[in-house]
């Protein structure tokens, strides 16, 4: 009884960092329909800059965090800019933009390659390593605490979209693009900032997960397969239901890890992955897909 | 009298498409409901999406107020007094019903003053006051385009433009849609739409358009038009049915 609850407490622990993951994935998606397949590439440029300011000055990540995050978005701007904002016109948009986006991920996955090596880094602040017990169940430190930072920056997130104007405007857009914009919503401008809080996110994200796993540069395809599967069970674009899937499955992946190995906890994900889209295409909040 | 907006002459279609309209002229005069009938493919929708600037108007001129407005975008067409409803009603279906009134007043500066306007908008539309804060995807059709057309409301606009705001609902909602019309009439909106159903529109219609082929054939008072030889032989088959 004590592992089962030992493991739950795992899987929920892990469960706030894919979701902060997700939810920058989720709302680019929903705002600009871009399967962004470059988003975890992202978060190992932020968890690079964490680990690179935790080894040479001994800054901790989560001092980091919010640079990561303002580095990241300004990188999504130029990325808007330079290459997204073009393809908006585009009659093949979808397909350009998978395609883009992959190209994206193979140049980042290939700088970081040759900057830094492919040897696996960690940051370890303290906290990394140390665990609090309650009982017998120990929740380790690091992955509290990037959980409750993810949570914290999640609910940051929407709150504003929620009750600000430009939040609102971002939903809309999400919802019925056509509208938005016959009601005065500048919507190239919601969509540049969305795809900056989007990898933004991806930075924040990249420093906690700096300290949570142990990462190198190709890492980020096994990510964007977990990714996916949160997306797509939350429904697309609903954050919302990102960050629910996010907690469900890394808690499935926790006990399939348990009873079975843990070569096989991630393929959680992937099978996850399968059944939602066989079973509710939608996922838990996204819409019914129209057949028309 | 002068028309308040007056469409001449104007040719447009979609994209680098063949021209939809091929000089179709349309004169919207104060405080009227005008309707705009046709058979399907006359243009009726992409002349109202042309006006509105999301088509492009290739040739002719369309002008408010005297003032030509041809080439503007959506929003500069909205800062000068013309709203338009297309005919998927366009609300925010996952946004509750208070927020899309209030995205209806998006381009207003003044938030105390959209605040004032969604409550005036609500005691004049009780439903929307009971259902301010259910998600608009989950009212009725006929709740959720009198949501369309109070959130117009919120701008205080000269000209509300609707698209078919008939289309999918039972004839007594009908009638109520046409009800709210008058409401708006009475604030001194003017009112231009495009009706499927001809018989319905031109009823209710004060100046009745008919277009075909993208060009006006003719026009004149609804009333008048309902009885117009002319509209028996192209557009009701030769007898007058519902």
């Amino acid at each position: 009884m004590a592992d089962m609850v030992q493991i739950l407490v795992l899987g929920l622990a892990l469960g706030g960092v894919y979701a902060l993951m997700g939810s920058g994935l989720s709302l680019v998606f929903g705002v600009m329909r871009i399967v962004n397949l470059a988003h975890p590439s992202l978060v190992m440029v932020g968890a690079y800059i964490a680990y690179w300011a935790f080894r040479l000055g001994g800054v901790d990540p989560m001092i980091t965090l919010p640079v990561a995050l303002v580095i990241l978005a300004a990188t999504g701007v130029l990325l808007y800019k330079l290459v997204f904002e073009r393809e908006a016109r585009s009659a093949k948009y979808s397909e350009m933009t998978v395609l883009l986006t992959f190209a994206l991920a193979m140049v980042v996955e290939g700088a970081l390659g040759a900057a830094f090596t492919n040897t696996q880094r960690v940051t370890s602040p303290d906290y990394a390593t140390d665990a609090f017990f309650i009982g017998s169940v120990f929740i380790p430190k690091g992955q509290l605490y990037s959980g409750i930072v993810s949570l914290t920056i999640i609910s940051a997130l929407a709150l504003f979209l929620k009750y600000s104007a430009f939040g609102n405007a971002i939903r809309a857009t999400t919802q019925n693009r056509d509208a938005a914009e016959l009601l005065g919503v500048n919507v190239n401008l919601v969509g540049l900032v969305s795809f900056a809080i989007g990898i933004g996110l991806a930075g924040a994200a990249g420093a906690l997960v700096s300290f949570v796993f142990s990462f190198f540069p190709a890492k980020h395809w096994e990510w964007i397969a977990i990714l996916m599967s949160l997306v797509v069970l939350g429904g697309m674009g609903s954050i919302l239901g990102t960050v629910l899937a996010a907690f469900i499955l890394s808690v499935i992946a926790a006990y399939v890890g348990f009873f079975f190995g843990a070569t096989w906890s991630t393929l959680t994900f992937f099978v996850a992955l399968f059944v939602v889209l066989l079973v509710r295409p939608q996922g838990l909040f996204g819409e019914k897909p129209e057949l028309a | 009298m002068s028309a308040l907006l007056q469409v001449s002459n104007v040719v447009a279609g979609y994209g680098d498409g063949p021209a939809i309209l091929n000089g179709a002229s349309v004169k919207v005069e104060p405080g009227k409901v005008h309707c705009i009938i046709g058979p399907n493919g006359a243009g009726k929708s992409t002349l109202l999406k042309a006006i509105v600037g999301m088509l492009r108007v290739r040739e002719g001129d369309v002008t408010f107020k005297g003032e030509s407005v041809k080439g503007l975008r959506p929003d500069q067409i909205l800062r000068k007094g013309i709203s338009f409803v297309p005919q998927e009603r366009a609300l925010f279906p996952k946004m509750t019903v208070r927020e899309n009134l209030r995205m209806g007043g998006y381009s207003m500066r003044d938030k105390a003053e959209l605040e004032r306007r969604i409550d005036e908008i609500e005691e004049r539309f009780p439903i929307l006051k009971e259902r301010r804060d259910q998600h608009a995807g989950t009212l009725s059709g006929g709740q959720q385009q009198t949501l369309s057309m109070a959130r117009t409301m919120i701008l205080k606009p000269e000209i509300v433009m609707l698209d078919e705001p008939s289309l999918g609902l039972a004839p007594k909602i009908v009638a109520e849609i046409f009800d709210i019309m008058r409401v708006m009439t009475d604030e001194g909106i003017t009112i231009l739409l495009v009706e499927q159903n001809a018989l319905m529109g031109l009823k209710h219609a004060d100046w009745g358009v008919v277009l075909d082929l993208g060009r006006t054939l003719f026009e004149g008072p609804g009333k008048e038009i309902l009885n117009d030889p002319r509209i028996q032989e192209l557009y009701l088959g030769g007898k007058k049915a519902a």
